[in-house]
């Protein structure tokens, strides 16, 4: 019977175990400004990523304003036309699901156009933006590698920020347990109580 | 096996709480003063027992254990379960404080009838055989588990064969170590507190 249970319990993990798709206690998305695009990151708190998920773009209003599939490493890039705020909305199937908030004030600095601020602003912009690079300023071409740079840098501190939000520390798990056994304890009192009360 | 806040549409967050709080109510009614040690260790085995990873293949499970909840706890397994999960949700943020009620009837219900099913196996047989009754509930714990999450996914607009089928798939190896794991547990006790099992079913005095 031992020999028959064994068994049992080797096809069992045989059968599951290479088919794994995704499983995870949690998603964890980000996404952040790189260059005039926005560039995001979708895969699970065990380190494995979300791969050719299609991520769906939407307005606060929940207009769509387009989708993105994420890559083989759970990245995804997207350029942004227009100065609002963008939700990022991955539904990865069984019951995981990703939902990434950007604001405006965190849209790439460099958009290709802006039309949300009216006709009047980019004509303005555009009358000074000549007058600028001729003053001896940085380029928008210089701008862009500098954002790219900056990205670059920043890249490796984002990763290492998720990964710390998704540690759990002892202090917490040990706090968890004692919630726990307090809670019971007040329940053991109180069930005490109407005891002692009923004798 | 956690849903996250989100994941489910309002009618299946409503009828999972008022199932949850059903639930929990009748566990409190049959959870004497003799049983809440008990509980409440094993509501803290589970709300560790997430944080046990078991690496598999490129990914990685972690154990639920809630099958050996029902087994000794049998409908007090929702209290007990109930806030273990409430606590992952606000130090882990595993699932979430909306999808709470549905997460607690996702997991205890399985552990409930697992209870009812694999209980009376437990207590009659002897040590051996009453781990292979353990094994049993442990694994059907999960599978029960899964069906409820595709269940609660497909009312929430998911396919219900893919939701539960892409659940069930991902949990088959963790079917496994909650078998042994469980089994384990269950031979312990019989061997040394037999009572353990027993005790839930005399019930001895109901405290209210």
């Amino acid at each position: 019977m031992k020999k028959a249970f064994a068994a049992l319990l080797l096809a069992l993990a045989l059968a599951g175990g290479p088919s794994v798709p995704a499983w995870a206690h949690k998603v964890v998305a980000g996404a952040y400004a790189s260059g005039d695009h926005i560039e995001g990151e979708i895969g699970f708190s065990d380190g494995s990523m979300a791969r050719n998920a299609v991520v769906e773009v939407l307005a606060e209003d929940g207009t769509r304003l387009g989708a993105v599939k994420t890559g083989e490493d759970g990245s995804f890039t997207f350029t942004p036309t227009q100065r609002i705020v963008h939700i990022f909305h991955s539904d990865l199937g069984g019951g995981h699901i990703a939902n990434i908030r950007m604001e405006v004030a965190d849209l790439p600095a460099l958009m290709a156009a802006a039309p949300s601020a009216g006709s009047a602003a980019p004509a303005t912009a555009a009358a000074e933006a000549p007058a600028v690079a001729s003053s001896g300023a940085v380029t928008d071409a210089q701008k862009v590698a500098l954002a790219d740079a900056v990205a670059n840098e920043m890249k490796p501190l984002r990763k290492e920020i998720i990964a710390l939000r998704e540690k759990n520390d002892m202090q917490s798990i040990l706090g968890g347990i004692g919630y726990i056994l307090g809670l019971f304890g007040i329940g053991f009192y109180v069930a005490g109580w109407y005891r002692f009360r009923k004798a | 096996m956690h849903i996250v806040d989100g994941a489910l549409s309002t009618p299946v967050i409503v009828a999972g709480s008022a199932l949850a709080v059903a639930g929990i109510g009748l566990g409190l009614r049959q959870l004497p003063m003799e049983k809440m040690p008990a509980a409440a260790v094993l509501s803290g085995t589970f709300f560790v027992a997430s944080l046990v990873h078991v690496p598999i293949g490129p990914s990685s499970v972690h154990l639920i254990l809630n099958g050996l909840a029902g087994l000794v706890l049998g409908w007090a397994a929702f209290p007990a379960l109930f806030v273990a999960l409430l606590l992952q949700a606000v130090f882990f943020g595993f699932g979430g404080l909306t999808v709470l009620g549905v997460n607690t009837v996702d997991i205890a219900l399985p552990a409930v009838l697992v209870g009812y099913l694999c209980r009376p196996g437990i207590i009659r047989s002897s040590p051996q055989v009453a781990a292979i009754w353990g094994a049993i509930g442990g694994a059907l714990a999960i599978a029960l588990t899964t069906v409820c999450v595709g269940i609660a996914l497909a009312f929430s607009g998911e396919e219900f064969i893919a939701a539960a089928k892409l659940v069930f798939f991902a949990h088959t190896p963790i079917m496994a170590i909650e078998a042994a794991v469980t089994a384990a547990a269950v031979y312990l006790a019989r061997r040394v507190k037999p009572e353990l099992f027993a005790a839930v079913v005399g019930g001895g005095s109901v405290v209210p």
